[in-house]
């Protein structure tokens, strides 16, 4: 067995902790997506690298502040979820899942090579004005940036938290993924709701691509980013926030910690397999996942 | 004029069942089988002949896919790891049992099917999306094992070098050689395929597929048959790995990860999800695609780019392509091509009249 | 005299005429077709970038200087998205083409092809990646490193640490930092047989792919293990990610040494850019910088034609590894033409064109290498560099590491 060394498992965890709220992040448009128009979006990844794109492209081109950049970010995801939900997922509304799963699949492709071919093939970066050097708190140390990461992804965590509990235009676009045909006969414009949802994933991908491409950096590679969301919707359950937040520091944690201490022992990458595993742990257990709601089937 | 049911009368239930059960399906398919077999390889170019190798290659993949997702529906992300299941086991008994082809190759479907059981397993719990996460899990642990354990993978390179196939003694080298071996077994798994759905055991496939539920209260064991269409599914994944491996001559995990299982399941959703025709169709749109932009690109794309700039668009331009194209097969004909070509077929049932 | 003049100005005009239509009826004609495969998408798109102009630059600037003895170069590029298949076909095409020399880029190509090399008999080249044991020219006859291979790369690194570390390795820690594949693994074997040697403790810690998130790696190198030097063999934008999480858990670039991937522009940007990563090491197997006649000679070939050079020409690492490469092959292909007499030549003869490589150095862009028929390699030289002030400055020479280990493992690979 490895030595449990406590400082060096501190590090670990706390690393974990902050890499996880990341993850949460980028989950979080996931879960957005799902909650209201119940489409699974493989191409989550590709949004958030395309945003960093767009973040670097602005910057790169225009010469803008970092904060200008962030908006121009928000403002073409916002743009891209609007159009993307006009003209690939609204045909697919009423299809069974593999067909939009397999459409996301294909979104995901032309991202990728839309993003290279207006940006161009070369590593990019971000600046954002956060100090390189670690913050010491004497036992452990902490990056300012992904302080920055942790602390905005809590706030974007709480801030949906309560739009999807208290405020109308939440509570209408649950309504709306419950059932559709109950919400347009209570007069809800789904459509515009359906649309609403991608923007606001978009606005959350534009965030989580600004600071995980300051954090790594923006090239074609981001995207791959987005695989790691899985292992954490399905442990938090797909259609829920809280989970979304769960789910990563479990994500997180647990990668870290297998990070330090399995991978001497064999040879390396248990990061990338030990949450899938745990997932499918959890997924013979609870199939919904810590916080899903049950899905009952009707014959 | 084509009216291809009229002067047929079945007066028996084998021949109610049979696979073609109207003459002129027998005629069509002597032709195709001709042209196919015995002019294509005379007359095509080596370079042809090599793409069509790529094709046939992946018509036996797309097949065992389809059966899985198409006549099961279950949706796998992970055909590529059991390839490459079936491409280690083989390559390992070649080199240290020396085994022949006719080996090697059931040796390889076997073993990848053992482990495909094996990924099915969760199906007994988990549906739909949940399921398709379970695979995409074992895809990659799959990679990580074969990338790690020294004893499969054959060393620090991963890749395990492999002598071509030999009939009769004589080494199989050429492209129209390869041609041929591969052909057999495209017919083979077609023919494989055909029976299964006209079996019992297909026909459970399709019950849980349909309404499982309703499938399990008249007595289908679902979790038997979910576990048996994940193993056929896999043999026909672990033939395909050997059958890429004997092609290329080197088993090499990179060649069938994540990007592939997304190839695979492209092919069986634009071809037509349950069919057999349909993951044919498929399989050549998807293995051409790449290839045909690039040639249209090549002689065309000095319209839109220069020089260098071209050579930048060329790959971005087929990625882009690609999705596209899925996405447009997705919305306008969600039955995939498969669907396409009976519309072709109907009308000419009854051409030239309208009805 | 003026008459001398007279004579002598329509006697030079008329021989130039003659020689110019003969020049170009005969250029017309004779042409060689070099294929080539290079990545501007996929995961390996970064290095593309910069590799993929470089081949092209210098292939049209022979081509401008009238090709390689009287033939044109007609360099065929295919782009296989670092997948098999499409490099498979890529191959065929150019096969098909009439292709005598292939450079094949992807170490998993390099597996795949060198059967269909063999069998076709046309030399293929990879420089800095492919399989290590191919320096071995008698078991692998028609593949061609003709640049430092892994192995050559991990002796070379851990040489700069002894030097770097006052001449003595032992009781001295050394993390070795790789990508998780086989390529990152390669160079492992003969780090361990030079810990046997040197007596040095070795620590080796994978990064999964993508290799865009290593914290954990990172944290238990600078916090944990805390080495005496870090030995860098990532790709992609991994290099870039290293040097910023390394930077940011404080531990410093210059006790860092990158393999040939992890050494370029992009990944000093993509680390934060040139402040940031000051002290970094990196080694390279082609010239590094500006400083090259070659590269002038590309800038005056754009400027003739009225047109900007490519943006690609700023990264000077990796399209400068773009020139050496098309350079190595115009340099066999001129040893074929010349062995067959200026007769148009085979895959064969430029096979044999490889194995006469010696003394070509394109002013000083070149290694010192010798390509033999036992020594596809030619040496295994490289060149370290360090990340000061805004740009690369040369530490070494071309140098190269503990050769009676490589062939050793060489030998061992059988």
């Amino acid at each position: 067995m490895p030595e449990f060394e406590w400082q060096f498992t501190l590090v670990l965890l706390t690393n974990g902790i902050m890499i996880g709220l990341m993850y949460s992040l980028i989950a979080l448009g996931f879960v957005l997506i799902y909650k209201a128009t119940d489409a699974i979006n493989f191409a989550q990844g590709e949004f958030v690298m395309f945003a960093g794109f767009i973040a670097a492209g602005a910057a790169e081109i225009a010469g803008a502040p970092f904060w200008l950049t962030a908006l121009i970010a928000i403002g073409g995801m916002i743009g891209l979820g609007f159009g993307l939900e006009r003209v690939v997922l609204r045909p697919m509304i009423g299809r069974p899942v593999i067909a939009v799963v397999m459409a996301t699949i294909g979104l995901a492709a032309v991202l990728r090579g839309t993003a290279t071919m207006a940006f161009g093939a070369g590593t990019k970066v971000i600046v954002l004005p956060v100090p390189d050097e670690p913050l010491d708190l004497g036992f452990v140390t902490l990056p300012p940036i992904q302080l920055l990461g942790a602390g905005v992804s809590l706030v974007f965590l709480a801030g949906f938290t309560w739009f999807f509990l208290r405020s109308r235009v939440g509570i209408a676009m649950r309504a709306v993924a419950d059932s559709q045909q109950v919400s347009m006969a209570m007069g809800i414009n789904v459509q515009r709701y359906f649309a609403l949802a991608w923007a606001m994933a978009g606005v959350v991908s534009a965030l989580g691509g600004v600071i995980w491409g300051a954090m790594l950096a923006v090239d074609n590679q981001l995207a791959l980013v987005g695989l790691k969301v899985f292992p954490v919707v399905i442990l938090g359950g797909l259609d829920s926030i809280a989970g979304a937040v769960i789910g990563g520091l479990i994500v997180g944690i647990v990668e870290n910690l297998a990070a330090g201490y399995f991978d001497p022992y064999v040879g390396g990458g248990t990061k990338d397999f030990v949450p899938y595993l745990l997932m499918i742990l959890v997924l013979m257990i609870r199939p919904e996942g810590i916080f899903g709601r049950r899905r009952i089937e009707r014959v | 004029m084509f009216h291809r049911e009229s002067g047929v009368f079945k007066t028996s239930y084998a021949a109610d069942m049979a696979l073609y059960p109207l003459p002129i399906a027998k005629w069509a398919v002597a032709a195709f089988a001709g042209l196919f077999i015995v002019i294509a390889p005379l007359a095509l170019g080596e370079y042809y002949i090599s793409i069509l190798n790529l094709v046939l290659i992946a018509c036996v993949g797309a097949l065992g896919l389809n059966i899985l997702v198409g006549y099961t529906g279950q949706i796998s992300i992970g055909h590529g790891a059991f390839m490459s299941v079936g491409a280690y086991t083989a390559a390992n008994l070649v080199v240290h049992l020396h085994a022949p082809f006719w080996i090697t190759i059931p040796a390889g479907g076997i073993m990848a099917a053992l482990i495909g059981a094996v990924v099915g397993i969760p199906s007994l719990r988990i549906k739909g999306i949940y399921l398709a996460i379970a695979t995409l899990a074992a895809q990659l642990i799959i990679e990580w094992t074969i990338n790690h354990v020294p004893a499969i993978s054959g060393g620090v390179q991963a890749s395990i070098q492999v002598p071509r196939p030999t009939l009769f003694g004589t080494p199989l080298k050429t492209q129209g050689q390869l041609y041929l071996f591969l052909m057999a077994f495209v017919v083979l798994a077609i023919v494989g395929t055909a029976n299964l759905i006209r079996s019992r055991i297909g026909r459970a496939f399709i019950a849980i597929r349909d309404q499982d539920i309703a499938a399990e209260i008249i007595g289908i064991n679902i979790f038997r048959y979910k576990l048996w269409a994940f193993a056929i599914s896999s043999f026909y994944a672990g033939v395909t790995g050997v059958l890429y491996t004997y092609y290329l001559g080197i088993a090499n995990y990179e060649q069938f990860q994540l990007t592939v299982s997304i190839d695979y399941l492209a092919m069986v959703i634009i071809g037509g999800l349950g069919s057999i025709l349909g993951s044919i169709f498929g399989a050549i749109f998807v293995t051409l695609l790449p290839i045909l932009t690039r040639w249209f690109l090549e002689d065309y794309g000095w319209l839109l780019f220069s020089g260098q700039d071209l050579q930048n668009a060329i790959p971005n331009l087929r990625l882009i392509l690609f999705g596209c194209l899925i996405i447009f097969f997705l919305v306008v004909e969600p039955d995939g091509l498969n669907r396409l070509w009976r519309n072709i077929r109907n009308y000419f049932r009854v051409w030239p009249f309208s009805y | 005299m003026r008459h001398v003049w007279g004579v002598g100005l329509a006697t030079a005009a008329g021989a130039t005429m003659a020689l110019c239509l003969a020049g170009t009826a005969v250029a017309q004609q004779k042409e060689v077709v070099i294929g080539g495969m290079c990545d501007r998408t996929g995961p390996t798109q970064v290095n593309g970038a910069g590799i993929c102009p470089g081949i092209q630059d210098y292939f049209d600037l022979v081509n401008s200087k009238g090709g390689v003895e009287g033939y044109k170069i007609k360099y065929m590029e295919i782009d296989h998205e670092y997948k098999v298949p499409p490099a498979v076909e890529a191959y065929q095409r150019e096969k098909g083409e009439g292709a005598t020399s292939i450079l094949v880029y992807g170490s998993p190509q390099v597996q795949a092809l060198n059967k269909k090399l063999e069998e076709d008999k046309i030399p293929g080249t990879s420089p800095g990646f492919g399989i290590a044991a191919s320096a071995d020219g008698k078991r692998f006859p028609y593949l061609f490193p003709v640049a430092a291979t892994y192995w050559s790369q991990g002796a070379a690194a851990v040489q700069f640490v002894k030097d770097k570390l006052g001449g003595d390795l032992k009781g001295k820690k050394i993390a070795y930092l790789f990508y998780d594949n086989p390529a990152g693994r390669e160079p492992i074997p003969v780090i361990e047989d030079l810990q046997k040697i040197e007596g040095f403790e070795l620590r080796t810690f994978a990064v999964p792919p993508p290799a865009v998130e290593m914290g954990a790696q990172i944290l238990d190198i600078a916090q944990r293990y805390k080495p005496d030097f870090v030995i860098d063999h990532l790709f992609g934008s991994g290099p870039g990610v290293a040097i910023k999480e390394l930077k940011r858990n404080g531990y410093p670039l210059s006790k860092v040494v990158a393999l040939v991937w992890a050494s370029g522009e992009h990944d000093i940007i993509g680390g934060g850019g040139w402040p940031v990563a000051e002290g970094y090491h990196t080694m390279s197997f082609a010239g590094v910088g500006d400083d090259y006649p070659v590269r002038q000679e590309i800038r005056d070939m754009y400027k003739k034609a009225g047109k900007e050079p490519p943006k690609a020409m700023a990264d000077t690492v990796m399209y400068n590894r773009g020139i050496l490469w098309a350079a190595l092959h115009t340099e066999a292909t001129r040893n074929a033409i010349k062995a067959k007499g200026g007769q148009q030549p085979t895959g064969e003869d430029v096979k044999k064109g490889f194995e006469q490589i010696q003394d070509f150095s394109l002013g000083g862009l070149v290694p010192p290498l010798k390509v033999t028929s036992a020594d596809h390699e030619g040496g295994g030289y490289v060149q370290i560099f360090q990340v000061k002030g805004g740009k690369f400055l040369k530490v070494t020479e071309w140098f190269r590491a503990y050769p009676e280990v490589v062939a050793a493992a060489i030998k061992k690979a059988e």
